[in-house]
């Protein structure tokens, strides 16, 4: 997307050449009008102005709607976050999701690696397709699908009773959010990953070989460095994603895993109805999304822009 | 929902151009990879495939094997509401889908053919939703309509949708148009077309695959969607997700299962539909 | 045929200047427009409620109601429909605070009939956002049992109708448990329930069931007391589930749960699929509600609301409704036509010495900034 991309002249040249369009500015002015100014619009609209609103909420401390009271701007809403109890939330959706990161990399690289380099060449494309199939369904039911695994009466204690192991109680707890988040954004990384593998320069790998490197050496000095772009990206990806999900861990967490996602949902929606705290909350997500990619531009490859 | 998300971001087309060639011989060993990929394949399908086994289960409780039976399916069907919002959920994704479409496709073309100061800007913006956390955009639009006192509804939801439809619409679309020979435009014009005339007759068509494969990815991102329908859906609007995590929540009966069924099933043929129309048109930028 | 050169080049950029500085132009202006009237009263706009205009467009024929899910289903739906010809749109929400968030939101103008629990009644007719009831549309008051002539929550029932009563206690398995008695029931099994109790999605009831089970009124405003509840909560925390108003019913069922804090209209739905569960009121007390019908200010369709509440309400409509539903009702005339099972059912129709202990849920004015805060800090 950085990518200059070609331009075209611009259709006036052409226009004025049969004068069939009024000359001057508002001829000039058309065509980018046209083209730009409805998206421009809209977007302005519902995206850019609603953002500067929360920005506004989250300077008034404690706001709720239809008290009739606005109390003067101030930091009060920035400073409740400071409070241990809601740094732990903070601090546990970062945890989660550093942690999904982390599984997805260790569990995706070798699948992409093996569907994108070891694999007979011409299965690579539906391999790929079908691993990432289940992506296309609604994560909503596949969250809900692994209720019906995981409750007490569920699948796995089915399995488990059968081979004789004690049960397990995972739902609603850190685990089960862990694992639906890993299983909701594995392909996310397996895509990316595969994008990157892709690419590899083989002959490099084969180069190594000749001079000696045994297999394990090819791979760290090689590959690995080569992907680097591609493991930043699906990094990248996959943490800001799983950061601000609200599906998995208000289905599968249970009582035990409030995350940012999900006390912004409370905030307007739930009990407590504190919009300016919950606006607060939203920009401290927004910041925190921003931070990272701008990380990744400052440090990361310029290949790695057009992925993400 | 957020998920979904990353996937969209990767307009990128899996099926690259370049196949590499094999890995140096003597390093070929039969690999634990497969084992692996394997394991994950069936970790990828495995709630999919409990999801249809419970959903042809006579049990109202998906706990056990009681026998097979297809009335939930019948019972989905006679449910009022989950056809209503079904309807919902499609009159929100088509019509979200089909301005975005008009909308993302003109700011495409306009950011390619442009310069001007504040385009970084203004491309920068539009790729906002892809990369905003979709609670913040839902509490972000919320604000907004609340403070205008506009009346939530179908529209409010609709307009909410097009935001990011727009977004990832037009990724895909300037992918598209940066493979594109800027000559074709020239000669139409050269030719005696209008400006109007070259877009329609030229550019759009080479666009269309772009638009089209960005338009059901939108589709199901819309379709998908649950955040930002809670938030901005009112007087009696309510979505496919929306209704789907309040039976969730409420305790579930396997008309659902028998629903996702039905879901992923149409959802995985859109799936194939979108990659195939990439599939050919990679093939056609290639071979033309 | 233009050239191709350094003269289209030099009107190209001279476009793309000029295009610069009146896109910037337009830009400012519409945001200066756009932001001024919107932004600098956005938080005016939003302080003063969420009474957004009439839906315009509204359909006549259509009826929106927002309930609980104990007090709809298709079939009430059909039969309304079929004498009536208003299609009715229902949707459900598991808490009053839910319920008032959505409304502030601007996402309830559609509605025309609600259900809040009594002390939402309150809240709702501080805030502006009911319409006094037109007593000689609907069936007489004179009809309910005596505590409902004139509640303490809307004396004269001038904006609410009562629609039913019960109690908010505990489900449980009574194969697994044994008796259970009282709220400590909970504390003093606290390792064996572990992760298989709910309570309620719900702060008044949650902070209420935790006073009550201390000895207090669950309508304190005293801040130790108050506290003090939200430190025994805390004891439990690590032990419960979930916080979820519905979510308990069917995992109760087929026992992945053995307790749960539940209503009584919810909870003797539930026993009639398991024989083994059974409902308590705890004996140190629980809370006693009542869910009221109705219109708010911002009701789009007054006649079919109308409608809609003579025929949940009257007498010879409502008692179908209540049998087939199973709650209870105030008005004597339907608890009459109730099938003899029900009326004698305990779980409904709690003894007058249970429910001695019970006590209404109330507006508790500045005191709810507190239970909110700590009902942040219980779920967080």
């Amino acid at each position: 997307m950085t990518t200059q991309l070609p331009l075209s002249p611009p259709p006036e040249s052409a226009d004025e050449g049969r004068g069939d369009r009024p000359p001057g500015w508002l001829s000039k002015l058309l065509g980018p009008l046209l083209l730009l100014a409805p998206a421009g619009v809209w977007l302005l609209l519902l995206l850019v102005v609603p953002t500067v609103m929360i920005l506004e909420l989250s300077l008034i401390p404690g706001f709720r709607p239809g008290t009739g009271t606005v109390s003067p701007y101030g930091l009060g809403n920035f400073l409740t976050i400071f409070q241990p109890l809601y740094l732990r939330v903070i601090a546990r959706s970062i945890l989660f999701a550093v942690l999904c990161t982390l599984f997805c990399l260790l569990l995706g690289f070798p699948v992409a690696y093996w569907i994108a380099i070891l694999s007979p060449r011409r299965w690579r494309n539906l391999l790929l397709v079908s691993f990432v199939l289940p992506l296309w369904t609604s994560s909503l039911l596949r969250s809900y699908a692994w209720i019906t695994i995981l409750r007490p009466s569920g699948v796995l204690n089915g399995v488990l009773g059968l081979v004789g192991a004690p049960r397990v109680d995972i739902l609603n707890t850190q685990l089960s959010v862990m694992i639906g988040l890993v299983y909701n954004f594995l392909p996310y990384m397996v895509l990316i990953l595969y994008a990157s593998l892709e690419k590899l320069d083989l002959r490099l790998l084969e180069a190594a070989a000749d001079l000696g490197a045994t297999p394990r050496e090819g791979f760290v000095k090689v590959t690995v460095p080569q992907t680097l772009p591609g493991i930043a990206a699906g990094c990248l990806l996959v943490f800001i994603t799983s950061l601000g999900d609200f599906v998995v861990p208000e289905l599968l967490g249970g009582a035990s895993s409030m995350t940012m996602a999900r006390l912004i949902y409370n905030q307007f929606l739930g009990a407590t109805r504190n919009w300016g705290f919950g606006s607060a909350l939203s920009m401290i997500l927004i910041l925190a999304v921003s931070v990272s990619i701008a990380l990744l531009l400052k440090y990361g490859d310029r290949d790695v822009e057009k992925t993400v | 929902m957020s998920d979904s998300k990353a996937a969209r971001t990767t307009p990128a087309s899996p099926i690259g151009p370049t196949a590499p060639a094999a890995l140096p011989s003597r390093w070929q060993l039969p690999s634990w990879q497969l084992g692996l990929t394997l394991v994950m394949f069936g970790f990828m399908y495995l709630p999919v495939l409990v999801l249809a086994f419970f959903s042809v289960n006579e049990s109202r409780f998906s706990a056990q094997w009681t026998g097979f039976s297809l009335r939930w399916y019948q019972q989905m069907l006679g449910d009022r509401r989950i056809l209503a919002a079904l309807q919902d959920s499609l009159s929100v994704a088509i019509i979200s889908v089909i301005i975005a479409s008009v909308l993302g496709t003109l700011m495409a073309v306009g950011l390619s053919r442009y310069e001007f100061r504040g385009k970084g800007l203004y491309r920068g913006i539009s790729y906002l939703p892809l990369i905003i956390p979709d609670i913040a955009i839902a509490v972000a639009t919320l604000v907004f309509l609340a403070s205008l006192a506009v009346p939530l509804s179908l529209w409010t939801v609709v307009s909410a949708h097009v935001v990011f439809c727009i977004a990832y619409i037009a990724v895909v679309v300037s992918t598209r148009l940066s493979g594109l020979d800027p000559h074709l435009q020239e000669a139409a014009l050269d030719l005696g077309a209008t400006p109007t005339q070259a877009f329609i007759k030229v550019l759009l068509p080479e666009l269309m695959p772009a638009i089209v494969s960005g338009g059901l990815l939108a589709f199901v991102l819309s379709m998908d969607d649950l955040l930002i329908s809670s938030f901005t859906a009112g007087g009696g609007t309510t979505t496919l997700p929306m209704e789907i995590f309040s039976r969730v929540r409420t305790g579930v009966r396997p008309d659902i299962n028998a629903l996702s069924v039905v879901l992923i099933l149409g959802s995985g043929a859109i799936a194939f539909m979108a990659e195939f129309i990439r599939y050919r048109s990679d093939q056609n930028r290639l071979n033309g | 045929m233009p050239l191709r050169g350094s003269r289209s080049s030099h009107r190209y950029r001279q476009t793309a200047h000029r295009l610069s500085s009146s896109r910037r132009r337009f830009l400012q202006l519409s945001t200066a427009a756009l932001a001024g009237t919107a932004l600098t009263n956005c938080a005016r706009n939003l302080s003063t409620g969420g009474t957004s205009e009439q839906a315009s467009g509204s359909d006549a024929d259509t009826l929106h109601v927002y309930t609980w899910s104990a007090y709809v289903d298709d079939d009430l739906v059909q039969r309304f429909e079929e004498e009536t010809g208003i299609e009715v749109i229902f949707d459900i929400y598991d808490s009053n605070e839910t319920m008032l968030a959505r409304l502030q939101a601007g996402g309830g103008s559609q509605y025309s009939v609600i259900y809040p629990s009594d002390y939402m009644v309150e809240i709702m007719m501080e805030l502006d956002l009911l319409t006094p009831l037109e007593s000689d549309r609907l069936p007489s008051t004179s009809d309910l049992f005596d505590q409902w002539q004139s509640p303490a929550y809307d004396p004269g029932n001038e904006f609410s109708y009562p629609y039913a009563w019960g109690t908010t206690g505990l489900i449980y398995n009574e194969a697994e448990l044994g008796d259970v008695e009282d709220w400590d029931f909970l504390w003093d099994n606290q390792s064996d329930l572990s992760r298989q109790m709910t309570l309620l999605n719900d702060v008044r009831e949650v902070m209420g069931m935790s006073l009550k089970s201390l000895g207090y009124s669950n309508n304190s405003t005293d801040p130790d007391e108050i506290e003090e509840a939200y430190e025994k909560l805390v004891e439990l925390r690590s032990d419960i589930n979930s916080f979820t108003t519905d979510g308990w019913r069917d995992q109760i069922v087929v026992g992945d749960l053995l307790i749960a804090h539940a209503y009584s209209v919810d909870a003797i739905d539930i026993i009639g699929e398991n024989p083994d569960l059974q409902y308590v009121v705890p004996s140190s007390g629980a809370t006693v509600w009542t869910d009221g019908v109705v219109i708010p200010s911002t009701a789009p369709n007054v006649e079919a609301a109308y409608a809609w509440l003579n025929y949940i309400l009257e007498p010879e409509t409502a008692a179908p409704i209540l049998s087939r539903l199973q709650f209870a009702t105030p008005n004597k005339l339907a608890f009459d036509k109730m099938p003899e099972a029900l009326k004698s059912d305990v779980t409904l129709f709690p003894p007058d010495d249970v429910l001695a202990n019970c006590e209404e849920l109330g507006d508790i004015g500045d005191a709810a900034d507190l239970y909110d805060r700590y009902w942040t800090q219980l779920t967080s």
